[in-house]
């Protein structure tokens, strides 16, 4: 049992965690073509599919459709105007154009807005409402008088076109709410989507700026899953493997893009890396990034490339058993186990970060000092907050910030 | 067996300890940050607690029936409310059970779960005052 006072233990058996992981994930090469012989599988006949303007314009979605097609199932009809940051306009406007078309199921093709905005039509599609009414946590519709299984969703598919947000495996979705100037989340197993097709095809266009960035992002959930306080074996072996092909291949996807090998190894170290976060195991760099996205449009992982270094200093005073953690992650990246890990490892996050062209301070993205008062207390109700291994005090989130401006 | 025999129980106990913390002038200004309504809403015994943490406004507590429109609502056994407040409960794990379901901005709420450590023995020492060891040890 667990003594008091003892609720930070960073080894030896759990009192309790869960895993799971219900998403069939096919990777390869040239799997697009058999888009719909896949997804067929699944019990999709008419398909919504789902995209942006940006990934529509590469020609990818035209050559999915095809794929979606020669499968035997049909395109009721396809929705390309996500926007950077989805919205639960653009959600309500993804259902509107199913329910027109008689769509049963939703593929999205895109980067983590996209996937995001896919999940959450497929839900409202599905069980009604609008989107923000299932903000929450677990709170999906179950069997047995709200006490049984989450009831499931209309099929849902995902091809990322990024590689690193892992919504395509994930249970949980972010949402932009304008008005509020908030990001909302939606978490449930079955938001877990029936299918991620991991292909490098669907990743040949991303500029290298976003691999980047995007890459970094993967890099935080695995780092801050295997050093949450909610870390478990699991989500271990899934982040520690995640670790490993990030560090083989993230700076080869972004500067040399024709790497096929690296991006495919991208895309399914980003797949790895969202393991811990479905086990609710992230930390305070994410808590810090959020509102940096939510009030200030930092997009995600720009936002935590940025904030991982400072998050794992403070993490690290915080006790030899997560200094211990780091030395796990500093040994696998080829930087042996020194007494000062956490030190060691924010400045290989710098660099890492610095040699990919990131920006290195949020001052440079558009952060204003006057602004941290707004985004600590937008952190305080970060539930990564609460499962980082030091719960940081409003005192320290403010110097956090400080240290990242 | 639950903790608890009926709704009345629940807030002569759990509902006291809202009463008083809205009362604290310490710890109800920090819980009033939460600017929101929530509504706890428990099982075995059915019972509900809406509590007004709004920055402008004096705290309100409603034990059952209530006016105040809730922006979050919290669903649990009575027992999980207990044993949290006994400090006997982690909210993340709890979530992630199904414990405890969630909806509406959640975040307004979990920013709160800090601030509620020094509450654990002052919760023990309430319910030993009232003669419920059976409860403070449970």
């Amino acid at each position: 049992m667990t003594e008091p006072g003892d609720d930070r233990r960073m080894a030896g058996f759990k009192d309790f965690y869960q895993f799971s992981a219900p998403t069939r994930v096919i990777a390869g090469r040239d799997l697009l073509a058999s888009t719909g012989f896949e997804f067929a599988k699944e019990g999709a006949h008419r398909v919504m599919l789902v995209t942006d303007a940006g990934v529509r314009g590469t020609g990818l979605v035209d050559r999915v459709a095809d794929g979606v097609r020669d499968g035997g199932l049909e395109v009721a009809a396809v929705y390309d105007a996500v926007p950077q940051d989805s919205d639960g306009a653009a959600v309500e406007a993804i259902v509107a154009l199913a329910r027109e078309h008689g769509a049963d199921s939703f593929l999205a093709v895109g980067g983590g807005s996209v996937m995001d905005s896919a999940k959450v039509a497929c839900l409202v599609h599905t069980h009604g409402g609008r989107p923000r009414d299932w903000e929450g946590f677990y709170g999906l519709p179950r069997g047995d008088d709200g006490a049984g299984r989450a009831l499931e969703l209309a099929p849902l598919a995902c091809i990322p076109t990024t590689a690193g947000t892992g919504s395509e495996v994930s249970f949980v979705a972010v949402i932009r709410d304008r008005e509020a100037a908030v990001k909302y989340q939606i978490a449930d197993f079955a938001l877990m989507p029936r299918l991620a097709i991991l292909d490098p095809q669907s990743t040949a266009t991303l500029p290298p700026s976003l691999a980047a960035s995007t890459g970094m992002d993967a890099l935080t959930h695995a780092i801050e899953g295997y050093v949450s306080r909610d870390w478990n074996p699991h989500a271990d072996a899934c982040a520690l493997h995640a670790l490993r092909l990030i560090h083989a291949n993230l700076r080869r996807a972004v500067q040399t893009p024709d790497d096929e090998t690296a991006r495919g190894n991208m895309l399914v170290a980003a797949a790895l890396a969202i393991v811990p976060t479905n086990c609710g195991a992230l930390g305070v760099a994410h808590a810090l990034a959020h509102p940096c996205g939510a009030a200030f449009g930092v997009p995600h992982g720009v936002a935590n490339a940025i904030t991982l270094a400072v998050a794992i200093e403070f993490n690290a005073a915080g006790g030899a058993d997560i200094q211990e953690r780091y030395r796990d992650v500093t040994e696998l990246l080829g930087l042996g186990r020194p007494a000062d890990a956490g030190t060691v490892l924010a400045a290989h996050v710098r660099e890492l970060a610095r040699s990919l062209g990131l920006p290195a301070r949020l001052s440079q993205v558009g952060v204003p000092e006057s602004g941290i008062p707004a985004l600590v207390a937008g952190a305080m109700g970060e539930a990564c907050t609460l499962v980082n291994p030091r719960v940081p005090s409003a005192e320290e989130l403010t110097e956090l910030y400080r240290r990242a401006l | 067996m639950p903790y608890f025999s009926d709704d009345q129980d629940v807030y002569r106990h759990l509902g006291q300890l809202f009463l008083d913390l809205l009362e604290d002038e310490e710890l109800a200004p920090k819980f009033r940050t939460a600017n929101t309504v929530v509504q706890y809403r428990y099982r075995n015994p059915d019972s509900q607690i809406t509590v007004k943490l709004l920055e402008a406004e004096e705290g309100q507590v409603d034990l059952g029936r209530t006016l105040l429109e809730p922006e979050v609502i919290m669903t649990m056994d009575a027992d999980v409310a207990h044993r949290f407040w006994l400090g006997k409960v982690n909210v993340t794990v709890a979530l992630a059970r199904g414990q405890m379901k969630a909806s509406g901005p959640v975040a307004k709420i979990l920013r709160l779960v800090p601030l509620t450590k020094p509450v654990f023995p002052r919760y023990k020492a309430q319910l030993e005052a009232a003669g419920r060891s059976d409860l403070a040890n449970a």
